[in-house]
Order: structure tokens, then C-alpha cells, then sequence
């Protein structure tokens, strides 16, 4: 039984109607919200084989319960739709204020369809919906589009926006809100492909709590945990600006296209080195840890530019793809990433194919518009991002991602494209983490640290058991632990960080039952039930789009290179037995040896609307 | 001194021959943890800075239970487990 009542809101682009969308009390208790309503929106009105990048996609923002509230860390916002990277479902999640702001104006869900016939921007403000004319800010960054309507509409504004990559439809575009980034799979470019620059809510703290009593009490004893741990303190300390420094150590750090598991120089990058440009630090809504980190350049080639990162995702996608070890240079490539509102793995991934297509003479400085694209030099990755964002040149051919790149240029180039599904990957090596490496094989939106990120191999935890990192079909339990539980996270929506700072055993579904009061989730597994039904009909969205097992692999390079670490563990290390990982992870996931769900497995999770659309097993 | 068991983290494993648990001696964290060293002395440099500082992406636990703030200084009794998690994520 749920105890408040939410909604949605749909504005259809092509007509300019809207229409609110109640939840009902059985979707609520089966997928909670946040990545639960994702995927259960866009698998009910999408149908198969919809074009990405065409009027009849639908981009949906969601947010969670717990948004808005003064729990800390958990008000977060995700953009889901059909990715036009990779064809399958997108997940892309985002910090700062709009997931607040959505729940403030009594949203749980904003679902966009059609497609505007020009620029236009869409104002939420006390009930009611208006679509104006964004000709004006067409081609404006995403700070000077934020700043735009912040002017216009006051500063109880939250504005979510593309840049203008996701004008020019560059395919690894994303969402920018303040100084926050929705940036895998594409959602940006969908946005784009709508002629929808902006999303404006201008909104007062407004939140329907089903117990404000007890919730009041579950975030008190939340601040309590969270200031006893170390990791908060550590987070609030640094940031991510130090995982630079173990990744390296451990001989999990992607370089030259994923073929090093160490950078040579490194310690050039340590989080030690990164501080002295640090000018100061930010924080989400309603999170006391502020690990957000600024920093500056004052000198050189980049002086006086300052960026809210890098994080070590942004560290490692400007530095290890291109063997760059310049920190301004790092800087200066999130700026720019930021402002023209693309995907900096994506791109640090695009940059560093480029790079490896020039030193084996498939690309020339005929190319490149005499660039040279050799290792170390950051002033050509600088310019390759702006040809990127714009559409110019090699970056043209870039701006398609590497899938489709390789393709593109051909002469073998497809070989050392190094995708899954299509997305790029992030910062992790698949031959010496090799449950993350898995978790990019098997996730339902390609290669992403943020679909099943495996603390158990990289920190070390012990949560379900400890692993040995080159272990492969030994481990598909935890892959599935890990898949499942973040997608049971997701439904709240928590920031990834705070499950280190002690609270989340303890509260997270207490706060959720406070919240909403949805009783069922006091019941022993329940939310790790949603977390499977989620991935599975995640799944489901997937195999309805023609996604089966030979979609679930790794690039050439990760199946037949070994790795080299540079003197640091896993040197030699391969993907041995990908076909057995298979077998053992479809059979405990209950699907089909071709991967597909299974109806007795589709009907234990109460999907069974999902039966008619799975081929016949 | 007492009598300890240090559970070798993932992390520190290709640096203990794959040793996973080893027996280690002494009367605070910071001893049992200078005995490991010791034995295995390759791991000093992933577990304290150039100053001999613990590094802050550490966190030790005895028996489950974060050692924060006390860390090294915490006492330890015969029979107690020492592990350690690395505090880091990807963003």
C-alpha cells in the first residue's frame, strides 16, 4: 500500500498537449521509482525498433522519493530512453539540484515526445506548462543557456540543457543541470533531435512525505552514520581526484586505447597534484560532502580556465586514451566537455581511437586538418574536442562514436574501436577488473562503471564475498549482486559515493517506507527483488530491440591482446572464457542460453505483460 | 603482544604471493600493521604516504568495525580480525 500519491507529466513536442499521468499504487510498489519508473515508461510506450534520433523516441526524466527531502546524497535524476549510440535501453544518471526541483513541482517523471518543428525550451512553474521559443539560445553553452533562463525566470530556476554538441546531434551528447552532467549513452542527442534545448522549473520546497515524523528521525540518524565514516570525510577531502593514484597501482588504468593498464608518469596526476589547482568546492542537493572539486589554471596554454572537475572519470578520459599527463590540459578538456554539453568518456575514448588510427597510418594529418595526433600532445586533443562538438572535419566522423567511426574510415579501423553495444568505456580496465569487465559485457546499456560498479575487486569489500579480480565465470554471481543492487539504489536515487559513508544498510529502505509508505519494502529481499525486475525488464526492453547473446561481448582487443601493466599486477591478463561466463550468468539470471529472460523468470518478477514481445522459447 | 589475524586485501594479494589471512602481532593497529609490513614489505607504499602516514582512501576495520577516527591507535586484543577497504569510486 503506498501512502502518497504521485504522478508524471507528459508534453508531447509535436502538438505542444500535456497530460498528467497518475501512478498508480501496484507500479509504485513494483518499481518504487527512479530507474523502477525508467525503465517500466519507456518499455510501456516505446515500441520495438523506434529510432532513436527519431520523433517517436521519448526521453524520460526521472527522479525518486527521496528527492527534495533533507535526506543527504539521495536527489539524484536519471535520463532514460533509446540510446542512439547504442540502439539498447539508457540509464544516465545525474547530481546538483533538478532531481529536487522535479519532485518541488510535484513530478516524479517528465516524459518528452514528438518533436518540436524549432528550438524550444519547456517552463514548469505551479501547475502549469509552457513551451517557448529557444531560437536564442540555439548555439549558447550549457552555462550561458542555464544562465539565460535563470535571468528569465528567477532564481528559484533549475534549468537542465544541452549544449551545442546536442544541437549538431553529436551521438555522445548530454544533459547539463548547474554544474552536473547526465552524460552516458546519448540522452543528450535525443534532446537535441527533439529541437529541446532546455528544461526550466521555477519552483518552491514542496515535498509530500507519507511519515515526516519518522523521516525527520532516519535523516538525523543518516548525518550521524555518514559523519562517523571515514570514507565521507575522505570524499569530502578529495573527491575522486585520488583513484587516479590506485587504479594505476592496481594495473587497472586504460591507456593508448586500452592496451596499458599503467601510465608511464602518472604520479604527474595524483590527486596530491591535482589540489594545487584547486580553487574551491560544490556540492549536490542536499549533500554535506561536497566533493565536488574546482579547480583552476594560471598559467600556460589554458590560464585562467576553471572547471567543476575533473573527477577521476574526466582525469582518466583526458589523460590515458591520448598518454597525456599534462593536468591543465585535463582541465581545459572538461571545461570544454562541460560548456559544449558531451560526454567526456565518450570522447577521451573517440580522442584515443584517433590517436591509435594515426600511429598505425590509418589516419594521416590529411585527415585531421594537420593536426598531429601523436601521444602526449594535448593541444591536438584540445582541438579535436571543439571539431568534435561542432561537427568539424575528422570530428565529424568522430561525433559518431567509435562504433560507427571505424566503420566509417574502414581500413581495419573497426578493429581497434573499442566499445560495447556501442558505448565507449570508462576507466577501468575489463582484463584486470574483470567483474567490471563483465558487468560491461552483460549491462543493459553497454559499457558503463555505472550500471554494476564492483567495489569488491577495486576497494576490496566483502559484500556479498570477496573476489579474486581475475577470476571470470567464478564470479557471475557478483556481477549479478552488483547489477541488481545498483539498480535497487537507483530507485531512491542515491549518489553512488554515499554507499561507502555507512548509512545505506541501515536506512535506505526505512527512508524509502517513510517516504511513500510502501509497507512491502520492510519485507525481508524486497528491494532486491526490485532491483532484478528492473534489470530484467531492462533486459526485456533490450531483446525486443534484436539484442542477444552475441551482443554481450568484449572489443577484439579485450579477447585476444593481453594486458600489459608496466611492472603492476595482471600483466599478461586476458578474457579467457567469456563463452562459459555466459553460460553460468544466463543460467543464474534465470534467461535462456541466447540470453533472453525466461517466462518462468519474467512471471516470479510479475512481468509477465512483458511475455508477448520475447521471441518463443 | 597479541595475537592477530590480518585478512590481506584484494588489493595487497599479488603483493603476498596470494597469501589471504595471515597472523600478525601487537597491541594497537599501528603494530599489527607494522608486523604485516614488515613481512610483506613491497605493500608498505599502498598503505602509507611518503611521510609514513596512513593514506586517506584507507579504511581499517576490527572485527567488521571501522577503526575511524582512532585508526593505528586503536588497541586490538588477542583474537581480533584487522581488514581493510580501499575508500574510492569512479565518477
Amino acid at each position: 500500500m503506498t501512502g502518497i500519491k504521485r504522478k508524471g507529466l507528459k508534453i508531447n513536442l509535436s502538438n505542444r498537449e500535456t497530460k498528467e499521468e497518475p501512478i498508480t499504487e501496484q507500479v509504485a510498489a513494483d518499481f518504487i521509482g527512479g530507474s523502477g519508473f525508467g525503465i517500466y515508461y519507456l518499455y510501456r510506450e516505446l515500441n520495438p525498433n523506434t529510432d532513436p534520433l527519431g520523433e517517436h523516441n521519448k526521453l524520460l526524466f526521472v527522479t525518486g522519493p527521496l528527492a527534495g527531502t533533507n535526506a543527504q546524497a539521495v536527489s539524484r535524476w536519471m535520463v532514460c530512453t533509446r540510446s542512439p549510440l547504442t540502439g539498447a535501453f539508457a540509464r544516465s544518471v545525474c547530481g546538483a539540484d533538478f532531481g529536487a526541483w522535479m519532485r518541488f513541482s510535484g513530478y516524479d517523471f517528465i516524459m518528452i515526445e514528438g518533436k518540436a518543428d524549432k528550438p524550444v525550451y519547456i517552463h514548469l512553474s505551479n501547475n502549469t506548462c509552457q513551451v517557448g521559443d529557444a531560437s536564442e539560445s540555439w548555439g549558447k553553452d550549457t552555462s550561458e543557456t542555464q544562465d539565460w533562463l535563470i535571468q528569465r525566470y528567477g532564481r528559484n530556476t533549475r534549468v537542465a540543457c544541452i549544449g551545442p554538441a546536442g544541437e549538431k546531434l553529436v551521438r555522445y551528447s548530454s544533459i547539463a543541470s548547474a554544474q552536473r552532467t547526465a552524460s552516458r549513452c546519448g540522452t543528450g542527442t535525443v534532446m537535441g533531435s527533439k529541437n529541446l534545448k532546455a528544461i526550466a522549473i521555477s519552483a518552491q520546497r514542496n515535498v509530500q512525505l507519507h511519515d515526516p515524523v519518522a523521516f525527520k528521525e532516519l535523516v538525523k540518524e543518516q548525518i550521524k552514520l555518514m559523519q562517523a565514516s571515514k570514507a565521507y570525510h575522505h570524499h569530502t577531502e578529495v573527491g575522486t581526484t585520488t583513484t587516479h593514484d590506485i587504479t594505476n597501482q592496481l594495473g587497472i588504468y586504460p591507456v593508448r586505447n586500452f592496451r596499458y593498464g599503467q601510465q608511464n608518469g602518472y604520479e604527474k596526476l595524483s590527486g596530491e597534484e591535482y589540489r594545487k589547482f584547486r580553487t574551491g568546492n560544490f556540492s549536490c542537493y542536499s549533500c554535506s560532502s561536497r566533493c565536488g572539486k574546482i579547480h583552476q589554471v594560471s598559467s600556460g596554454p589554458y590560464a585562467g580556465l576553471q572547471s567543476y572537475g575533473p573527477e577521476y572519470e574526466t582525469i582518466w578520459a583526458f589523460s590515458g586514451p591520448m598518454d597525456n599527463t599534462t593536468i591543465e590540459a585535463t582541465i581545459a578538456a572538461d571545461k570544454l566537455c562541460d560548456d559544449f554539453g558531451m560526454d567526456a568518456i565518450s570522447t577521451g575514448n573517440a580522442i584515443g581511437f584517433a590517436y591509435e588510427l594515426y600511429e598505425k597510418g590509418i589516419l594521416t594529418k590529411q585527415d585531421t586538418d594537420g593536426l598531429e595526433l601523436t601521444y602526449g600532445n594535448h593541444s591536438a586533443m584540445i582541438e579535436l574536442i571543439k571539431k568534435i562538438a561542432i561537427r568539424e572535419g575528422i570530428g565529424n566522423i568522430l561525433a559518431e562514436g567509435v562504433m560507427r567511426a571505424g566503420a566509417i574510415i574502414g581500413k581495419g579501423a573497426e578493429s581497434y574501436a573499442i566499445h560495447v553495444k556501442g558505448l565507449e568505456p570508462p576507466a577501468y580496465e575489463p582484463r584486470g577488473a574483470k567483474c567490471l569487465g563483465f558487468n560491461y559485457a552483460t549491462s543493459n546499456i553497454g559499457a558503463s562503471h555505472s550500471y554494476g560498479y564492483a567495489p569488491q575487486e577495486v576497494f576490496g569489500s566483502p559484500i556479498p564475498r570477496q573476489v579474486d579480480r581475475f577470476a571470470e565465470e567464478e564470479n557471475a554471481d557478483i556481477v549479478i549482486f552488483n547489477q541488481n543492487n545498483r539498480a535497487t539504489r537507483e530507485v531512491g536515487i542515491c549518489c553512488s559515493f554515499s554507499a561507502l559513508w555507512g548509512w545505506i544498510p541501515q536506512l535506505f529502505d526505512k527512508m524509502l517506507i517513510a517516504a511513500t509508505g510502501i509497507d512491502q519494502i520492510a519485507d525481508s529481499g524486497y528491494l532486491q527483488i526490485v532491483g532484478e525486475r528492473i534489470v530484467n525488464l531492462e533486459r526485456s526492453f533490450n531483446v525486443r530491440n534484436g539484442f542477444r547473446r552475441e551482443h554481450d561481448t568484449f572489443p577484439q582487443r579485450i579477447l585476444k591482446e593481453p594486458l600489459h601493466t608496466r611492472g603492476a599486477p595482471g600483466e599478461g591478463q586476458m578474457i579467457r572464457a567469456l563463452d562459459k561466463f555466459l553460460d553460468r550468468y544466463y543460467k543464474m539470471r534465470g534467461w535462456t542460453p541466447e540470453g533472453i529472460p525466461s517466462s518462468q523468470k519474467l512471471n516470479e518478477l510479475g512481468l509477465s505483460f512483458v511475455l508477448k514481445d520475447m521471441p518463443v522459447q | 603482544m597479541r595475537k592477530i589475524a590480518f585478512e590481506v586485501p584484494p588489493f595487497l594479494q599479488d603483493l603476498t604471493n596470494g597469501v589471504k589471512v595471515t597472523g600478525v602481532s601487537g597491541n594497537t593497529v599501528g603494530e599489527c600493521l607494522d608486523y604485516f609490513v614488515k613481512q610483506f614489505p613491497s605493500t608498505k607504499k599502498l598503505l602509507f604516504d611518503k611521510d609514513g602516514k596512513l593514506f586517506g582512501h584507507i579504511d581499517i576495520f576490527v572485527n567488521g568495525v571501522s577503526t575511524f577516527p582512532e585508526e593505528l591507535a586503536q588497541p586490538v586484543n588477542d583474537g581480533d580480525t584487522i581488514s581493510m577497504l580501499y575508500l574510492i569510486d569512479g565518477g
